[in-house]
């Protein structure tokens, strides 16, 4: 009876995208500041390669942001 | 002709409904982007109100839902919904009266229910739209957005690590512009589309639509339009209070609370849930609080906003109901939600006047 009330499929989904895009999304874009604080590091060290290994974790993790929020406001608009 | 004077009144009192609901959430929009010092005030609540108006016109599932899963539109009548209308704006006045911290969104559907059920008996309520679409989801909502915040910002904490503070906190106060721009777009999608519901239950009882009908776009942009210049005007205000009011916080832990905010609400809003926003978003606020420091939580407020919102069905209901009552003496035509219309006006009034003059003394002795 309960399972009948209760949009169980639609709620667990909402659940389970919630989780994914609230977590997902700022623990990317922790990455992404991690990846521009080590770049600033490196580089004051004169470390180049592994400065550049950071900027483009920092750009990727960024970039992954933008196509994550991207996505979601298309899956809004399409239903 | 009267049912249609009744309905152009129906939509006067949404629309008004929907400023005042952007009016009333403002400050829960961009409260933390000010907080943090992520974005000036004038230009947090521009661009609110801009992507409440956007928002707005991202879907109409949360519409479809108010529309036709809460109650049965085959017994509705305008004179119905006006009742359910004036309910919630009664309730949110007098919250706003007492500074009880309240949903409109949930006292928008008890006005409703309350007026239906006083006007054609339970029959009239479906169930399962109402427990299934409503309740659990105003029950699971917040503490899904108070888990998420505290997750994420205890991930967060942990990836940045001991990077240079100054770095991390322009980063995320930069990040906050997208969060705090997603948390408005969400707010206007699921706020708007209660008000676009309500007007399209109207229509559909007056028989302008069909059943089961989606909102026509005129429904759906001045909906968007009345939540916007509501979030404007409202935002004003919360300058001269956001110092004192807002929990403070840092730009790592606004970051979580808006994208877990906007992640809860507009996962919702795409499968039609009618949350209060205003809950989720303090639950968002509250749980990235507790995760760096419990006690940083004014668990007292917490408590009140429990308190309000077990009271607020009920009790937008009743006065739904007792409106419709009282719209009833007056027989089924106009006259009723005329004379109702015009004694709310008055009482909206006096209730302004009166909080002015409470208001005045204090103000001229601080200046």
């Amino acid at each position: 009876m309960i399972a009948t009330l209760v949009e169980g499929k639609e709620l667990m989904e909402t659940v389970v995208a919630s989780v994914i895009a609230g977590v997902g999304v700022t623990s990317v874009f922790a990455i992404a500041i991690w990846g521009v604080g080590r770049f600033v590091d490196l580089s004051r060290d004169e470390r180049q390669l592994a400065a550049g290994g950071a900027a483009a974790v920092a750009a990727l993790a960024l970039a992954a942001v933008i196509a994550a929020v991207v996505f979601g406001i298309i899956v809004m608009t399409r239903k | 002709m009267s049912s249609d004077v009744i309905l152009v009144i129906v939509v006067g009192t949404a629309l008004a409904f929907d400023f005042t609901n952007g009016f009333h959430d403002t400050a829960n929009v961009v409260a933390t982007s000010i907080s943090t010092g992520a974005a000036r005030p004038s230009v947090a609540i521009g661009m609110a109100s801009l992507l409440n108006f956007v928002g707005a016109f991202i879907s109409i599932s949360v519409a479809a839902t108010v529309a036709n899963d809460v109650v049965n539109a085959d017994v509705i009548t305008p004179t119905i919904v006006f009742a359910g209308l004036i309910g919630a704006i009664a309730w949110n006045l007098i919250t706003w009266y007492f500074g009880l911290p309240s949903s409109s969104s949930h006292a928008l559907i008890g006005g409703v229910v309350g007026s239906a059920v006083a006007a054609a008996g339970f029959d009239a309520v479906i169930a399962d739209g109402l427990v299934g679409k409503v309740l659990v989801p105003a029950i699971v909502a917040p503490i899904l957005a108070f888990l998420v915040a505290g997750l994420s910002i205890g991930i967060a904490y942990r990836i940045i690590g001991k990077q240079r503070p100054g770095i991390v906190n322009r980063g995320f106060k930069h990040g906050q512009i997208i969060s705090g721009g997603l948390l408005a777009l969400a707010h206007g999608t699921n706020d708007a589309q209660k008000t676009m519901g309500i007007i399209t239950l109207a229509l559909i009882a007056n028989g302008s639509l069909g059943a089961n009908s989606d909102p026509p776009l005129w429904v759906i942009a001045s909906s968007a339009a009345a939540i916007a210049l509501g979030t404007y005007s409202g935002g004003w205000r919360i300058i001269k209070t956001t110092g004192t009011r807002i929990i403070k916080m840092d730009a790592a832990q606004g970051f979580s609370s808006q994208g877990a905010g906007a992640a809860v609400i507009l996962a919702s809003t795409h499968f039609g849930f009618p949350l209060s926003t205003t809950h989720v978003i303090n639950g968002g606020v509250m749980g990235a609080g507790a995760a760096k420091r419990f006690s940083a939580v004014r668990w007292g407020v917490a408590g009140n906003i429990v308190f309000a919102w077990l009271l607020t069905l009920p009790a937008a209901a009743a006065i739904g109901a007792a409106t419709y009552g009282i719209s009833r003496i007056f027989g089924t035509g106009a006259l009723g939600p005329l004379l109702i219309t015009l004694m709310a006006l008055s009482l909206v009034a006096a209730v302004f006047v009166r909080r002015a003059q409470r208001v005045a003394p204090v103000s001229a002795a601080g200046g």
